[in-house]
């Protein structure tokens, strides 16, 4: 074996690449080689080194990762498994199926003869066909031309519209109640949490809220959640939602908050869920708070 | 129940075996890409489309290699990618002609977040940059193979299924990474 030989099996056998006969091959040259030696000597240093500049995911980014991943895939597979606005509009109206247009539209040709019968002129509605307000068109799905010289053109129309009320007003409700549940946007989701949580007074807020709490896959959601249920910690349904959370929750902060809230509201049936943390919960200040709480209740900290 | 079986449950649509699959992987997967492209950030995308990829074309995976080498293969051509990029990116010149004179953009922008990662704080300066400027100067091949080696621990062969070429070749780009970081911090060692 020469020197150029041995350099690259010093590397490799740093790496536990070399077979047994490769191995002493190499053993016997650098034991004869000071140059070898050195270059072994140096290898250990670059290992040294290089072991200063390994990187470790920062705390947080893996359950960051994990919770977007979350979201990204419920997104992917939302079509398939609930009604979609944007893909109805999608399929039906911007590209229909080629045997559904000409029935298309006659039909909208229908809803247009008859609105512009049922519908006053003075009415708001009729503000949109106003040449000064400029419509935001999607697409033009017919021109033709009048005898009168005048061209007509029908067209489909994308409209935002605003709509502002209170928490009182059913349909302001309603859409946060279904903003609440968009997997598509979690910034969304934690908004609408923060104004629902004041009304959990509501059966249809709070099993809104309940939902998020136990699966929503962002937790600044499942906080705002756990915070609008604050004042129903008592119930049961409330208390069963907590204590999932505090067994299974894989966030440290909504654990906590959880485990708050139930001790807060301490009910004798806290007792074995209590015990089970013991048993297994890492986060230090969750067990503490839990071996606090048995003692406190006259219970045992270890189940037998 | 084994991989093979999750595999197959995902494949049928399971999304908590799909979920378990992610987690055994998950881990090394972020920090190989974190390591590999040194950003938190860059490294969580990577995850992300990476995962995503296995969950859109899970049916298409046959069993014809492991499923490690599989996923490796997708994390390590989207890390791949994404250095190639930043070499075309950097080879833009970041000395700039001012009515002041040339400044270099890179000393005049003040390193973000610098104490982020105690880690990285604990690196002397000069070795920190001594290393990473031997990272960047090694190809995005070269890198990938040197980070799956080095950190990751995985064999040759394993390193060449992954990419596609042999275990000699993986060799062979495993000692160029290696002769270029021993050059890098010469002195040091």
């Amino acid at each position: 074996m020469n020197c150029d030989d041995a350099r690259q099996f010093l590397l490799l056998a740093g790496y536990g690449e070399l077979s047994f006969e490769e191995e002493e091959a190499l053993e016997l040259h650098v034991a004869a080689c000071p140059e070898c030696q050195a270059v072994r000597a140096g290898n250990a240093s670059l290992e040294t080194l290089l072991a200063q500049a390994e990187l470790d995911p920062p705390p947080g980014l893996l359950a960051r990762c994990r919770r977007d991943l979350a979201v990204r895939i419920i997104e992917e597979s939302a079509p398939a498994r609930r009604f979609s606005l944007v893909d109805f509009w999608n399929r039906w109206v911007v590209h229909p199926p080629m045997w559904f247009r000409p029935a298309g539209a006659l039909a909208m040709l229908a809803v247009g003869f008859f609105a512009a019968r049922l519908v006053p002129e003075s009415s708001a509605l009729a503000k949109f066909t106003s040449p000064d307000q400029p419509a935001s068109i999607a697409r033009v799905r017919l021109v033709n031309a009048a005898d009168s010289g005048q061209v007509r053109v029908l067209y489909d129309e994308i409209r935002q519209r605003e709509m502002t009320g209170s928490l009182q007003n059913d349909q302001i409700r309603n859409m946060l109640l279904s903003a609440a549940a968009d997997p598509s946007d979690p910034g969304l989701r934690v908004d609408t949490m923060d104004l629902l949580k004041n009304h959990g007074e509501r059966d249809e807020v709070r099993q809104v809220l309940l939902h998020a709490l136990r699966g929503d896959p962002n937790s600044g959601v499942r906080l705002k959640a756990l915070d609008g249920l604050r004042a129903y910690a008592r119930e049961t349904e409330t208390r069963q939602a907590l204590a999932e959370v505090v067994q299974h929750d894989d966030n440290p902060g909504v654990r906590v908050q959880a485990i708050d809230l139930l001790l807060e509201n301490r009910q004798p049936e806290v007792v074995g869920l209590l015990q089970e943390l013991m048993r297994r919960e890492d986060n230090s200040y969750i067990r503490t708070r839990s071996q606090k709480a048995l003692r406190e209740m006259k219970a045992s900290v270890d189940t037998f | 129940m084994d991989e093979a079986a999750l595999i197959r449950a995902a494949q049928a649509g399971d999304h908590d075996a799909f979920e378990r699959l992610v987690r055994n992987y998950d881990q090394s997967v972020l920090k190989l890409a974190t390591n590999l492209l040194r950003s938190p950030d860059d490294a969580c995308d990577i995850y992300q489309e990476a995962f995503l990829r296995v969950y859109k074309n899970i049916n298409s995976f046959r069993f014809d290699c492991s499923f490690h080498t599989w996923l490796y293969r997708i994390v390590t051509n989207l890390c791949l990618d994404q250095l190639r990029k930043r070499k075309v990116h950097r080879t833009e010149s970041s000395i700039i002609d001012t009515p002041e004179g040339t400044i270099d953009r890179l000393e005049s922008t003040p390193e973000s977040r610098p104490h982020s990662d105690p880690q990285r704080s604990l690196l002397s300066t000069e070795i920190k940059n001594r290393i990473e400027a031997a990272l960047s100067g090694m190809s995005a091949r070269e890198r990938v193979v040197f980070e799956m080696r080095h950190y990751q621990g995985m064999r040759l062969r394993a390193i060449g299924d992954v990419l596609g070429t042999s275990e000699e070749a993986a060799k062979n780009c495993l000692f160029r990474a290696t002769q270029k970081m021993r050059t890098a911090l010469g002195d040091l060692l």
